[in-house]
């Protein structure tokens, strides 16, 4: 058992319960502030060290370990790691610093539950990456909840009781589906034979078991075990229609929670999706993934198009993410042959957290300065305070996907993947139809730009407390605060190679069923009555019925039948 | 030199826009911003000179240089790296060689300014870019220097940032540039399912064969080039494209002579020229480019006619001669496209560089009415800008006569003949008629400048760098001519490169092009596909005639011998030479006739036809089209949208939202709050539940 | 034969005295306003419960039921003491021992 993963996750919980104490350093906000930057910080090295120790040629999760909670029901609270679930770790202990830097002068009240709710947020985003047990997993997911509910009804700005409620409400009822799904194939497992295979026929909510109970499910099993898995994912990426709390928490939280919520918490679900809906029901996610794109492919173009008519610079940028987002399930559900587009997904996942949760804590700065982002009241900016924007046009344009820059890898491979989608799955058209939003993205946010950071100078009348007319350009605290994303934003664009190639392995093994179903379907229109002839297809019928570990590893080194048929037409 | 030192040309401008950045912070380092992104540009052009003659003796490994793995999922794998032709290397000269002498010219005009540091940092990224895109060895990573040339016009035309008909300009390229963009993304997928690779060599490669064995184009295959023309077509300001170009003139002039006439917008043909035999698999490709292009050349020669704003006569002119370079490209001859390109990269960056001494001087004055005879206030400007006016027209043995010739006379070939295709004829008959509009508005803008009655205004719009020499000179009132160094030095030899570069380069040239993957495919099966193989022969045939006329039978031998094709070809050359001599100097006289010596005639023909003048002055209106027919219903969807989000999407989440409510509030009066209603209540219950056990369980 | 005919009694008739009890005070209970004979309801209620009890103690011959029930009237007796104390204590609030002044839970 190894107790790396135990203490990254805890350290922060940890870390946070001085904060509470009656401890009267901590009445300083500058202490409590250090103090939270320093425990985040070492959060960090701590995922440093992981990510050190981490052998990448491994297959598997690794630094594995489990908590037992109760037996009776095959609790545990298990945990481990593969690449994907190391980026987003990564990634959520390389935001959380930098969010605790910006938060400095943005919370002058209550400054000690402020921070005391962020770290202990970060407990249970890193308790969701690391879990390989879903009840841990779920537990985490929903405890996400409380710290954010919060942050949004106490910190938030004026209708901020309204967003925290419907925030808290729209995601949990969604969640709430998803737990029963969940249940469901636990009970599966216990109905399966005790000889079945190692776990089955008794409780156990070990994701490994799990994916080989969801194997016996029937297509139509999976169908509403996928619905159940979607109430709850869909909402939190957020998919378009279900979308539509998103904008209201991100304008009312505080620039803190808004950046959580961009940069980590939207990725649970995406992640939720791959984890759990791809492996576990790989035949339904085959047919429902054309409806799951079009639905994904309609928000990418609707809520750009929305983005273009906004006046408030942050509610602009959090439709921004649901378009963005839209880009993201498209590639999860493309099941191309070489996994191009999930890849890419995951890829997209990172490099979102980082650009948009950028943005948001450029938006954050001047709103801090101004007390407004009406984008009417501000205009050329630029002028008056250069470094921001030029920090913010870098962000821009990484968010609009240049290449060069860290959007672009995600959004290229997405559409790539989409493109070589096999027919019966997404194909070429989604990719085109979603690639128009490419240059919905470049209007919306040069629209923005233009507005706000471009034009004849324009300053927002401010009736400000502290100092009339702020118009001073960033601090060395908030550069600071900025300059790791941006290298992030352009190491992961020039140098995207590595995490790519880490990301291959544990995405296919992720994937492999669903397009062993997505290609059954291709050759044979009724999977079930494939000829036993063909050895193609028994292979296939294996990966996707069983699912034994070292068959998918097989699947994965062989040449993909679809193209190996192309080839010879050439 | 070693041929390696090539990876460095797109680095070196890199690290030079970073050191620009950094002298961006301080306004004491500002100064230094200037020579560092000269030396960022010009060290590359020194590379390229000193590997040239390496460059020429590749084999296929060593062809391509790896700098590192950049994407990479299971088979898509896509690196840094670069594909090192002829092709390329007369790319990198006509880059890093233009580049430097604007940049230093540049390090003049923007003396002063208060975004010194920024605008070099803009261009040294720009080379970067640029460098990138044509040596680029697969097309994502030409997609990667594609974009980054459109950005770096992005920031470079808004650059005077407070101006907000420089804001919508910039955002404009940006925005018509993704249209092209997204039409070259969905090109590199299509490339990448059919090919399996991105590689530019082994596509080129793969197609060329196909091409040779006559192979039958699959659906993919008649849509790549479609696809990638797209791209071609935002980036070079082709019809329905175009539109950006002329906007993009409120950067700064330098960066209207680098980037918007001398290098970026040259990219798709660049782009087209690369990828000739993909382009030749599908049959309705390359006549798609060709009609675009000569349409283009046309249309946008014909508003140039009616403009009086000096950078955008140069403008429609520039998006008139990318017409002709598509033309070219399309009419098979990549030898005329390109060579059209090198030759015209020259003199338009130094007519636009003239504008922006005119425009320096007269403090940003840049309308035609308002200045006349200016050739004793800066004679060396005139003349320098007389010979750009020169080649551009096409006058004998100047640069762009050669070019322009070629393109002209390879669409005639193709329009003629045995298996001439009457699309061609007609082509070609367009691009005679845009060159003796050429001819004629490029001198009407001479004439009116510089000679007349010496007459001028100053502009009131002066930018920061008058501001300086207005300290150290005191001219605030007087147009005057520029120093030599660093502004006139650099033009000269601008000047002689479009005076003589035709004559110098056109074998260079020609060697070059038959080197690189640009060399048009040839079928070598001919009864395959009789319709497009033959005329590939002629083509190829022609292009060599062309400029090896006393060589001429012995290629033709070569080349599926047939000498009387090999004659008419030359016989079209050697016609076509003569026409448009005599159309550029009619062109030139009428000019003189009109614009120099009866000014009133004119004015009073302009007032008879002032319907077509203000059409031509409105660019056929195509703005105001686009604006209703696209820009402003997509607004309205987006506020529908926005409602529709509002209202009925969040109206439903509401509804549901309301429900629990709904049923809470309909079961209210049950709560009288009474304690006998509850316990009745409780006593009802048991005696329900009495009854049920009592019913199942017995 | 008197004592026989205590004899004869049977199980039945004591359940019956008890359910008669607890049905007069649930009734009352439900149908009276009056704070006090409410109270008074609920204890015939547990009486009538109690005598069940005892019923069932003396049937089964199992001493238990009988020890729960001095329990019960021990608890009962608190009770009552704590309930009549409120009681008066709602009168002084409102000057009235009608329950119908208490239906502050009304939704």
């Amino acid at each position: 058992m190894d107790l790396l993963l135990l203490l990254l996750v805890l350290f922060p919980l940890v870390s946070a319960l001085p904060l509470m104490l009656p401890i009267k350093a901590f009445n300083c906000r500058h202490a409590t502030w250090s103090y939270a930057v320093l425990s985040t910080l070492i959060t960090f090295v701590i995922s440093l060290v992981a990510l050190a120790q981490f052998d990448f040629s491994a297959p598997g999760m690794q630094f594995t370990g489990a908590v037992r909670w109760i037996d009776a029901f095959g609790l545990t609270f298990g945990y481990g790691i593969d690449s994907i679930s190391l980026w987003l770790v990564l990634l959520t202990t390389f935001l959380m610093p930098v969010i605790m830097l910006g938060s400095l002068s943005a919370v002058k009240v209550r400054v000690r539950e402020f921070y005391f709710w962020l770290i202990v947020l970060e407990t249970f985003m890193l308790g969701t990456f690391v879990a390989t047990d879903i009840i841990f997993f779920y537990v985490c997911f929903e405890l996400t909840l409380v710290p954010l509910y919060i942050l949004i009804g106490v910190f938030g700005s004026d209708n901020r009781l309204r967003a925290a409620k419907i925030f808290f409400l729209y995601t949990f009822t969604g969640s709430m589906l998803t737990f029963a799904g969940v249940l469901y194939v636990a009970w599966f497992n216990t109905t399966l034979p005790v000889n079945f295979f190692p776990g089955a026929g008794a409780w156990s909510f070990d994701i490994q078991t799990l994916y080989l109970a969801a194997a016996s499910m029937s297509p139509t099993e999976q169908g509403w075990v996928l619905g159940s898995l979607l109430a709850g994912f869909a909402v939190k990426v957020p998919l378009f229609p279900v979308h539509t709390w998103l904008p209201l928490a991100h304008t009312e939280a505080p620039t803190a929670g808004s950046v959580i919520l961009a940069g980590v918490l939207l990725k649970l679900g995406t992640y939720g999706l791959l984890r759990f809906a791809l492996p576990m029901c790989p035949e339904a996610v085959v047919t429902f993934a054309p409806y799951i794109g079009v639905f994904a492919v309609l928000g990418v173009l609707v809520t750009a198009l929305i983005c273009w008519v906004q006046t408030d610079v942050k509610k602009l940028i959090a439709y921004s993410s649901v378009s963005h987002l839209g880009f993201c399930v498209l590639g999860l559900f493309a099941l191309d042959a070489g996994d191009t587009g999930a890849v890419g997904a995951v890829m997209y996942m990172i490099n979102h957290g980082l650009s948009t949760g950028a943005l948001f804590l450029c938006v954050g700065m001047i709103y801090e300065r101004f007390h407004t982002r009406d984008m009417a009241k501000m205009s050329g900016l630029g002028r008056v305070i250069p470094v921001w924007a030029s920090f913010t046009v870098f962000f821009v344009l990484a968010s609009v996907g240049l290449p060069g820059l860290n959007g672009f890898i995600g959004e290229f491979l997405t559409l790539l993947g989409a493109f070589l989608s096999p027919s019966n799955v997404l194909g070429f058209e989604y990719a085109a139809i979603a690639g128009v939003g490419m240059i919905f993205a470049a209007i919306y946010l040069l629209y923005m730009v233009g507005k706000v950071i471009f034009g004849p100078l324009k300053v927002p009348d401010v009736h400000n407390d502290d100092d009339s007319h702020d118009l001073r350009d960033l601090n060395g605290r908030e550069i600071i605060t900025l300059l790791p994303l941006a290298a992030g934003c352009l190491v992961l664009g020039l140098f995207p190679h590595g995490v790519l190639t880490s990301l291959e392995a544990p995405v296919g093994r992720l994937t492999a069923a669903a397009k062993a179903a997505a290609e059954l379907q291709t050759v044979y229109v009724d999977a079930d009555q494939t000829p036993a002839d063909d050895p193609r297809a028994a292979e296939l019928r294996l990966v996707l019925d069983d699912r034994p570990l070292p068959a998918i590893e097989n699947t994965l080194q062989q040449p993909p039948l679809k193209t190996a048929q192309q080839e010879a037409e050439r | 030199m070693p041929i390696e030192l090539i990876k460095l040309v797109p680095w070196i401008p890199l690290l030079g826009a970073a050191l620009c950045g950094v002298c961006c912070m301080k306004p004491v380092w500002r100064k230094a911003a200037g020579p560092i992104s000269v030396l960022s540009i010009f060290i590359p052009f020194l590379i390229t000179c000193g590997v040239y003659s390496a460059a020429k003796h590749l084999n296929d490994t060593q062809q391509v240089q790896t700098v590192y793995s950049w994407i990479g999922v299971g088979e898509f794998q896509v690196n840094m790296a670069y594909f090192i032709d002829p092709l390329t290397m007369v790319m990198l000269f006509v880059v890093t060689g233009i580049g430097s002498l604007i940049a230093t010219y540049a390090m003049g005009y923007m003396k002063g300014d208060r975004g010194y540091a920024r605008f070099f940092m803009g261009v040294s990224l720009f080379i970067f870019a640029m460098t990138t895109l044509v040596m680029a060895d697969n097309l994502v990573l030409l997609y990667l220097g594609w974009e980054g040339v459109g950005l770096c016009s992005y920031l470079l035309i808004g650059y005077y940032y407070d101006k907000p008909f420089a804001v919508a300009a910039a955002k404009k390229a940006f925005i018509v540039n993704r249209i092209g963009d997204l039409g070259f993304a969905l090109g590199i997928f299509l490339t990448y399912m059919t090919y399996h690779t991105v590689s530019l060599s082994v596509v080129t490669d793969m197609a060329r064969h196909a091409v040779e064995q006559g192979f039958d184009p699959t659906t993919a295959d008649l849509w790549i080039p479609f696809l990638l023309m797209l791209g071609a077509f935002g980036k070079s300001a082709q019809i329905p494209l175009h539109v950006w170009l002329p906007d993009a003139m409120a950067g700064p002039t330098p960066v209207s002579a680098l980037v918007h006439a001398a290098t970026m917008v040259t990219a798709g043909v660049y782009m087209i020229a690369r990828l000739m035999p993909v382009f030749q698999l599908s049959p309705y490709a390359l006549p798609t480019v060709a009609t675009v292009g000569g349409v283009t050349a046309l249309f946008a020669g014909t508003i140039a006619l009616c403009q009086y704003d000096l950078k955008k006569v140069f403008a429609y002119s520039t998006v008139s001669q990318l017409g002709y370079m598509f033309l070219g490209v399309g009419a098979l001859s990549t030898f005329g496209g390109i060579f059209h390109l090198f030759t015209h990269a020259f003199f338009k960056a130094l007519l636009f560089l003239t504008a922006g001494s005119v425009m320096h001087a007269l403090a940003g004055q840049l309308d035609l009415r308002a200045m006349s005879g200016l050739r004793h206030k800066m004679p060396v400007t005139c003349w320098l800008m007389f010979a750009g006016c020169l080649a551009l027209a096409g006058f004998p043995f100047t640069a762009g006569f050669f070019s322009k010739d070629t393109i002209l006379a390879e669409a005639m070939v193709r329009g003629t003949g045995e298996h001439g295709s009457t699309l061609f004829f007609w082509l070609a008959i367009m691009g005679l008629a845009t060159a003796f509009l050429t001819a004629f508005y490029t001198f009407r803008l001479w004439f009116r400048v510089f000679m007349g009655p010496e007459h001028f205004e100053m502009g009131d719009d002066d930018h920061g760098a008058d501001d300086a020499h207005g300290d150290d000179h005191g001219h605030a009132h007087e147009p005057h001519e520029m120093p030599w160094w660093p502004m006139n030095a650099p033009l000269a030899v601008l000047a002689v490169g479009a005076l003589f570069a035709g004559l110098i380069f056109s074998g260079w040239m020609t060697t070059n092009i038959e080197e690189s993957t640009a060399q048009p495919a040839v079928a070598l099966n001919i009864q395959t596909d009789p319709q497009t193989a033959p005329a590939y022969e002629i083509i190829a045939v022609s292009d060599q005639a062309d400029t090896h006329a006393a060589a001429a039978d012995s290629h033709a031998d070569a080349g599926h011998g047939d000498d009387h094709e090999a004659h008419r070809a030359h016989g079209i050359h050697v016609l076509l030479k003569w026409v448009s001599s005599f159309i550029a100097l009619l062109g030139i006289a009428l000019a003189g006739y009109f614009h120099w010596l009866n000014r009133p005639l004119t004015d009073q023909i302009a007032k008879r036809f002032s319907g077509v003048v203000e059409v031509l002055y409105n660019k056929y209106y195509v703005d105001e089209l686009y604006d209703l027919t696209i820009v402003k219903p997509l607004r309205r969807l987006g506020h529908g949208f926005y409602l529709f989000d509002q209202f009925v999407i969040n109206g439903l989440v509401m509804t549901v939202g309301y429900l629990p409510r709904l049923v809470g509030w309909s079961v209210r009066p049950t709560q009288s709050g009474q304690i006998q209603g509850y316990g009745l209540g409780m006593v009802m219950g048991m005696a329900l539940v009495a009854l049920l056990v009592f019913k199942w369980a017995f | 034969m008197p004592l026989n005919a205590i004899d004869s009694l049977a199980l039945s008739h004591f359940l019956l005295t008890g359910a008669v009890l607890f049905c007069l005070g649930l009734i009352g209970f439900i149908s009276r306003r009056n704070l006090i004979i409410m109270f008074l309801c609920t204890e015939m209620m547990f009486q009538g419960v109690a005598v069940s009890l005892v019923a069932f103690s003396r049937f089964h011959l199992n001493d238990t039921g009988q020890t729960f029930v001095i329990f019960v009237l021990t608890i009962a007796a608190a009770e009552a003491a704590l309930a009549l104390g409120l009681v008066v204590l709602l009168f002084r609030r409102k000057k009235t021992l009608d329950a119908l002044a208490w239906s502050d839970l009304k939704g």
